[in-house]
């Protein structure tokens, strides 16, 4: 039997896929619900695989991959998702895990991904390759922000207004709308509102 | 100097000197003290100033017996309350002091017609200068009116983001000038041409042009115009007069096309837009519109700015509201699905085994009706208008709390202590989602197996409470550790969240503005 853990904050998914599992050589042997409690339970239960769900309190799966590969750790780990952003594609691509799953795939696909990963190969679900592809089209076909422009891009995605980036800057109120101007010119926004919902997608944090 | 020009001039006072003397004496004391008690205090001048005019007029009248009235140097005595009334207050205030001190001197000058020294040709000369030099402070009483202008402006600050900003722009400008006709035209940054509209009589037209209006940059700020006989007339900086020819400065075939005639042309000064502002019809215009030109100018580009501001903050709420419901649905409705999937594919493999999947499937249809259930409600609460009554809202919470008992085999109540109240589709949604994690929370890591959820209505407030007999949240550095998800959803709704948590019985007790939700 292969020892799964399986991190993942909605009760639905982790009764469904312990439903999934019975009768396949895989048993669930715990379950978190936050990137924290992945964390401990990886030491303390010891599976043999790894499911990650990517939006969890406390710590994304993407931060619990990081540390993991940080850390040394070689146990395989699939990242089971409903969907990510662009930055969130690369930062999952840039990690290497050995699978990523969608959870809105056909389920059978779960099963052979996990086969896949014990098996030493990596499987990552197509729709999510060609998903990787076209987001790191987009990134590269974006004018490259300058640090400034990348820092301006930040505090206006935290809501603060032109004065206060201004006195944060160490600039004038001009100064901070003409480049303001130049943000909206290369990354094809029209309001700053539209800027400050996309802030963390154009500085991939 | 009242005080010296009589000293010097022998014939006066004509009675009483040595209490005259004294008199003046100690008005010249006071009018010290008055000027060091005020000095930079504008809370005391402010206190005094009905008070020490009338010592001022007071005074007037004593001088005007004491000094023999008409042939005193009591002008000076004179224009002191006049010039401060009309400087003070308004026009009205100038004239019932001018009526009063004439009301006064004309007393005093009948008192001593009986005199010696009474002469009625200079009475009567004195008295038509008093009246002259009156009129001329109630003329300018009168027009400190421009400051005025902008008060009963406010009333239009209530329709800012619900008319249309270019037309609410033209109006208060039209207000405050009294003028019947108005053209406003505007270019919004990015805009190739300008637009605007045209108000005559009511009546309410747009119109279009593609070039600026005002060809000359000395009369860029405010002029007035008189087409018939082709003049325009500004302020410099310094405040003299700028006289003009209006064709150079206007181009004539505009000013057929806009059928202008006379009137005051305001540059409009705003952030977010340039333009002008056309004012006609305007009663008694004259020099000094050019500088109210220069303010409605200000006024008119603030009700474009403000209404700007007013539209982006409405543009963020919406969008807030996009990102807030999308999140629900990928939190409920896609994970839903996913599990649903999950499920299906289990029952699939099991039955081609050969095992019965009669329960798996029972449960699975189970879980769907649950599942459409909710979905109803939230389309519903997405279909209805922006406020629901708070009958349905509770009506739904309980409907949830049922769900919410079979999902994690607890007991959990709802309690009502709510008056009639209208509440916002996105607090229904909001406390629907909040109950579902906070009984989440208490049965995961407090254990509970019974749940009380309170629900009122608190001012402009709508309070949740969710009162659970669980062993309590932990504690991390002597400080409670906060339910995350529930404290980041409390924060977006701008709600406040407090826990109380012991063993036995933990209360989460969650706070949302009732106003200002959409």
């Amino acid at each position: 039997m292969t020892r799964v853990l399986l991190a993942d904050d909605h009760p639905m998914i982790a009764s469904a896929l312990e439903m999934l599992l019975r009768g396949t050589d895989y048993q669930l042997v715990g379950r978190a619900r936050s990137g924290k409690e992945a964390l401990a339970q990886i030491d303390q239960v010891t599976p043999d695989l790894v499911l990650l769900d990517v939006n969890m309190p406390d710590g994304s799966g993407i931060d619990v991959l990081r540390k993991l590969r940080k850390a040394g750790e070689e146990r395989p780990i699939v990242l089971l998702t409903a969907g990510l952003d662009d930055p969130q594609l690369i930062a999952a691509d840039d990690l290497e895990p050995d699978g990523v799953v969608l959870k809105t795939s056909d389920p059978a696909l779960l099963l052979e991904c996990m086969d896949q990963v014990l098996k030493g190969k990596t499987w990552v679900d197509p729709e999510i390759v060609d998903r990787t592809k076209a987001a790191r089209q987009r990134l590269s076909s974006l004018p490259a922000l300058t640090p400034r422009e990348r820092e301006l891009v930040e505090l206006v995605g935290q809501g603060l207004r032109n004065r206060d980036i201004a006195a944060r800057l160490g600039v004038t109120e001009g100064t901070v709308k003409v480049y303001l101007h130049s943000i909206f010119d290369k990354v094809g926004v029209g309001t700053r509102t539209e800027l400050a919902l996309r802030a963390s997608a154009l500085i991939g944090s | 100097m009242f005080l010296v020009a009589i000293w010097l001039d022998r014939s006066q006072p004509a009675q009483s000197a040595p209490q005259t003397y004294a008199f003046l004496f100690l008005y010249l004391c006071f009018a010290l003290a008055a000027a060091a008690a005020t000095w930079r205090n504008w809370w005391l001048d402010a206190r005094l100033a009905v008070p020490s005019h009338i010592i001022d007029m007071a005074v007037f009248a004593v001088i005007v017996f004491s000094t023999n009235g008409y042939t005193s140097p009591f002008f000076l005595v004179f224009i002191l309350p006049l010039l401060s009334a009309a400087i003070r207050w308004g026009w009205r205030e100038t004239a019932l002091t001018a009526l009063a001190l004439v009301v006064l001197f004309f007393s005093g000058g009948i008192l001593v017609a009986g005199s010696v020294s009474f002469e009625l040709q200079r009475f009567i000369v004195r008295t038509a200068h008093l009246i002259i030099l009156s009129s001329i402070l109630i003329w300018f009483g009168i027009h400190q009116r421009f400051t005025s202008l902008f008060v009963r402006l406010d009333d239009f600050d209530s329709l800012i983001g619900k008319t249309e900003p270019t037309a609410l722009a033209l109006r208060v400008a039209m207000e405050a000038a009294g003028a019947n006709q108005g053209t406003l035209l505007a270019r919004w940054e990015g805009d190739s041409s300008f637009s605007g509209l045209r108000i005559v009589d009511g009546s309410v037209e747009t119109i279009d042009r593609a070039d600026g209006l005002v060809n000359d940059a000395a009369f860029g700020g405010a002029f007035l115009f008189d087409v018939g006989k082709n003049r325009a007339l500004t302020k410099t900086a310094r405040s003299w007069s700028r006289f003009g020819k209006l064709l150079t400065i206007i181009d004539p075939a505009e000013l057929n096309r806009l059928g202008l005639s006379e009137g005051l042309v305001a540059q409009l000064r705003s952030g977010t837009a340039e333009g002008w502002l056309i004012l006609e019809g305007i009663p008694e215009l004259s020099i000094d519109y050019v500088e109210l030109g220069r303010e409605l100018g200000r006024a008119a580009g603030s009700v474009i700015d403000r209404s700007a501001l007013v539209s982006a903050i409405e543009e963020s709420v919406a969008a807030q509201t996009r990102w807030s419901l999308a999140r629900d649905v990928h939190d409920s409705i896609v994970q839903f699905l996913a599990g649903a999937s999950f499920r299906v594919e289990a029952i699939a493999r099991a039955a081609r085994s050969g095992k019965k999947v009669d329960a798996d499937l029972a449960e699975l249809k189970r879980l769907l009706v649950e599942e459409q259930t909710e979905i109803r409600s939230f389309v519903d609460a997405l279909r209805r208008d922006r406020a629901i009554e708070i009958a349905v809202v509770v009506e739904d919470l309980r409907a949830l709390a049922i769900r919410l008992s079979q999902q994690w085999s607890i007991h959990c109540k709802v309690s009502v202590e709510a008056k009639d109240a209208a509440i916002p589709i996105r607090v229904h949604l909001d406390i629907q989602q909040l109950l579902r994690e906070a009984v989440a929370n208490a049965v995961r890591h407090g254990e509970a197996d019974h749940v009380v959820v309170e629900l009122a209505v608190e001012g402009d407030s709508l309070r949740l409470d969710v009162i659970d007999n669980g062993k309590g949240f932990g504690e991390s550095n002597g400080s409670l550790v906060e339910p995350w998800s529930l404290k980041e959803r409390v924060d977006r709704a701008h709600g406040s969240l407090m826990l109380v948590s012991k063993p036995g019985r933990t209360d989460v007790s969650i706070s949302l503005p009732l106003s200002g939700a959409t």
